[in-house]
């Protein structure tokens, strides 16, 4: 059980409070309610290139890292189609200081042309280097716009294109940080070794002054119901050929969820699952097969991702893949691979709450969901899952007709 | 600051070193095998990277399939790697279920079955991540390093061949097992909120046979390139990797902490001279990174980095003013107070918490470095002076004689 407690300063402004005293350090997590999605479609990559433009400093505060490390402290963030999370981790003693640089940055931050200038440039050798310079890497890049036609998680939070991102102006910019970077869009979730009674007092000491900012309303189109199979193929200077297929899911907060992901763990979760055990062992059509979920708050995806063997024809291995995914709704899984899936959450979950970051992050999120008491109560609902509902939900998710595939093939294999 | 003194030592009925590590307050338990069995000990190569993949497909009992159901049935992770020095298996497993997991992974290091099979399998999947990797500009420019470095011939320069894997047989594996994977040649480490109540099942199944030895490490012969530039061409690459870097020194020399620090400032961490200069002034690169370390044997200095073709000379140019600028001119008091805080935070949290704890004190074990080497390097970081530290730049960061690599399209 994670002891937490909370309070909502009247600017809106949602603080989280967990008291770990094993540690001597702490973590502070604020989380802003603005990812990818709510881009422009016209100016993608935006979320993404203003986390960048955090690091750059306000009037009080030149260069944002230099007091975290004065601190003793270490930082960073990320950006996803959904949020933007920002946290510090430092000695327990000096949580004041994080949460001054914190404040600081969502109120006066320098948005100047030269630091604009310069971190688009970063961002371009960023996209290079994790997606165009790497066998491989742009598989989700052709993955999203394949399988969303409406919505915005047709782009990654990269951006669709480097030119997106060159185009980015320091008008665009500040409106940005205007709307979305405000006390009330924001959750701040603090664990570690210090007291949630004197966690409060600071958040308001800091935070207290800042304008409440404007309400946001989301109102992004919504993907329609995929009615037929889509399919792309591509070649790239690549040793093996790869398998993407991906079906679109319900919503983060819904019953699916936690029957997909138990379910995508007995297939892929570990070395004896369904998939590791047939496709990879016993008929050996893919050096490496997994299933996922991509995990995001709106309906998004469960993608099956397959390295293929050489040699081996990527029609017969996409059947394959298919005779797996039916079987499972017509022959229910064992209460054996219940009782191991239910086991082995178990135990990662318990690993994931070995690090006082981790479980700053997954309050915050859970109380983005709804409820930060979910990182206690989710474990319930994974428990519960029988093997009935995998069986009805895998004929709901599974069919060609809700299906999107890229056949990713080396060059010199013409299909 | 948490506690950074060296764990306490129980040995087994057979003198195997167990090092325990409490804290947390998890009922999950770490346990670390960590062996002599590295490839520095290996006579064909990749036997040692072979051997411990192979543990997991196959024992005396099991296949690997059913070993596979029973070791995920627990809910226990098994990671096991082999490393240029080293190979290990991780056990994390819920305290309650322990005594079933320690007997799997008694299983899994003692007695693997190395069938043929398997072995094929595992060979053309690794051929192809090796087949992938020649298209990484961050790989081939790491390989190029290291072989400029240390020698073709040496294990730690010695670059992979396709007609490598030729040789990779299950005699190859199983010979290399029964010479390393034996209790007399490990050490373990536990971690955990009671690492002592793992003391009896340890004690059940590893002190059965045996008799501990201080490991042998043996003598490698090294053959580092005269300074100078190396290009590796990689088609179609749209960035380089570019590494530049000297031989630096050992663990046991007196000027090792120090040499911790001066890294830091030039490429350690967020803040660093490098980054400040070639990724927040320039934006030529999404990172660069320096470190100082050693092998057995050897040190090293790396700096490393990837940019778009177009601008890697002048990154190097930029690499080469900063370090010279180091070599001129004394850090100021207050870049250096930053360094000093943010190195102390960075032992802080190597020792926050048990699992944490366990992973940094394996460094210590594994290089025979001295006990209270983190109580000396905390003690280096708070006193070492400005003037010490450029003449640590001017001693082994001469641009003159450094290595440079270049991997991308011409």
């Amino acid at each position: 059980m994670i002891e937490f407690k909370r309070h909502t300063l009247a600017n809106g402004l949602r603080v989280i409070a967990h008291f770990d005293d094993s540690t001597p350090m702490v973590t502070t997590d604020l989380l802003y309610d603005v990812g990818s999605r709510d881009e422009d479609p016209e100016a993608t990559g935006f979320a993404h290139l203003f986390e960048h433009l955090m690091f750059g400093g306000t009037a009080e505060v030149p260069a944002f890292d230099t007091p975290v490390m004065i601190a003793g402290g270490e930082n960073n963030a990320f950006t996803n189609n959904d949020i933007t999370n920002y946290f510090i981790t430092l000695p327990a003693n000096n949580l004041e200081t994080a949460l001054w640089l914190e404040a600081d940055r969502m109120q006066w931050l320098d948005l100047s042309e030269s630091r604009l200038r310069i971190q688009k440039s970063v961002v371009t050798e960023e996209y290079r280097q994790r997606y165009l310079n790497q066998p491989y890497g742009d598989l989700m890049l052709l993955l999203r716009p394949l399988a969303f036609r409406k919505h915005p998680y047709m782009w990654s939070a990269i951006g669709k294109d480097i030119s997106h991102i060159e185009k980015a102006d320091s008008k665009r910019v500040k409106q940005f940080y205007h709307k979305y970077y405000t006390p009330s869009n924001a959750i701040l979730c603090v664990a570690g070794n210090v007291h949630p009674d004197n966690v409060f007092g600071m958040a308001e000491k800091w935070f207290g002054d800042i304008p409440h900012g404007q309400c946001n309303v989301r109102e992004l189109p919504q993907e329609s119901p995929q009615v037929e199979r889509r399919e792309v193929t591509v070649h790239r200077n690549v040793p093996a050929a790869h398998l993407i297929m991906a079906f679109h899911t319900e919503k983060r907060v819904s019953r699916q969820f936690y029957i997909l992901d138990l379910l995508t763990d007995i297939l892929s979760g570990c070395d004896s699952g369904r998939f590791p055990e047939i496709l990879v062992r016993k008929k050996e059509l893919f050096s490496e097969a997994d299933i996922y979920l991509s995990g995001e708050i709106d309906p998004g995806l469960v993608i099956f991702s397959g390295r293929l063997k050489n040699g081996v024809d990527i029609k017969g291995a996409e059947e394959a893949v298919w005779d797996e995914l039916n079987r499972l709704a017509t022959r229910q899984v064992t209460s054996a691979e219940l009782e191991k899936a239910r086991n082995r959450y178990e135990a990662s979950r318990l690993m994931s709450l070995i690090s006082a970051g981790n479980k700053a992050f997954n309050l915050a999120f859970q109380e983005l969901l709804g409820d930060a008491d979910g990182i206690n109560t989710e474990i319930e609902k994974y428990m519960s899952v029988t093997a009935a509902e995998i069986t009805d939900c895998s004929s709901m998710t599974f069919r060609q007709e809700n299906c999107s595939v890229i056949h990713y093939l080396p060059e010199s294999h013409e299909s | 600051m948490g506690n950074i003194s060296f764990p306490s030592i129980i040995r087994l009925s057979n003198g195997v070193p167990v090092y325990l590590l409490r804290g947390g307050t998890l009922d999950l338990i770490r346990v670390e095998f960590v062996l002599n069995a590295g490839q520095i000990m290996e006579e064909t190569h990749m036997a040692a990277s072979v051997t411990n993949a192979m543990l997991t497909e196959g024992t005396v009992s099991h296949d690997a399939i059913k070993l596979n159901d029973l070791i995920d049935s627990t809910g226990a992770v098994f990671n096991h790697t082999a490393d240029k020095d080293t190979a290990s298996l991780v056990v994390i497993s819920l305290s309650r279920k322990l005594e079933e997991v320690m007997e799997l992974a008694w299983e899994v290091l003692f007695h693997p079955s190395f069938p043929e099979n398997e072995l094929r399998m595992l060979k053309e999947k690794k051929i192809q991540a090796f087949l992938t990797g020649r298209q990484k500009t961050s790989v081939i420019g790491r390989e190029q390093f290291y072989m400029a470095l240390c020698g073709k011939a040496n294990p730690y320069g010695r670059i992979t061949r396709l007609e490598d894997y030729d040789a990779l047989t299950t005699a190859v594996a199983s010979d290399f097992h029964s010479r390393f994977y034996r209790p007399e040649n490990m050490y373990i480490t536990v971690s955990g909120r009671d690492p002592e109540g793992a003391l009896p099942v340890l004690g059940k199944f590893f002190s059965v046979s045996g008799k501990w030895q201080k490991p042998k490490i043996p003598q490698l012969l090294f053959e580092t390139s005269r300074p100078g530039r190396i290009f590796a061409k990689v088609n179609g690459s749209v960035q380089s990797a570019v590494r530049m870097g000297w031989k630096g020194i050992t663990r046991d020399h007196h000027d090792y902490h120090g040499l911790q620090v001066a890294n830091m400032i030039l490429g350690g961490y967020f803040g660093s001279r490098l980054m400040r200069n070639i990724r927040e002034d320039k934006g030529y690169t999404y990172g660069i990174h320096s470190v100082a370390g050693a092998f057995h044997g050897i040190g090293f200095i790396a700096i490393m980095t990837e940019v778009a073709n177009e601008n890697r000379e002048e990154t190097l140019i930029e690499i080469k003013k900063e370090v010279t600028e180091l070599r001129r001119n004394e850090v100021s008091a207050d870049e250096l107070q930053i360094v000093r805080n943010h190195f102390m935070g960075e032992i802080a949290r190597m020792f926050d918490g048990p699992f944490s704890s366990a992973e940094t004190v394996r460094g210590i074990i594994d290089y025979e470095t001295d006990h209270d080497y983190y109580t000396k390097l905390v003690n280096t970081v708070e006193t070492i002076t400005p003037d010490k530290i450029k003449e640590l730049f001017i001693t082994y960061f001469n641009p003159e004689e450094a290595i440079e690599v270049i991997a991308g399209a011409e």
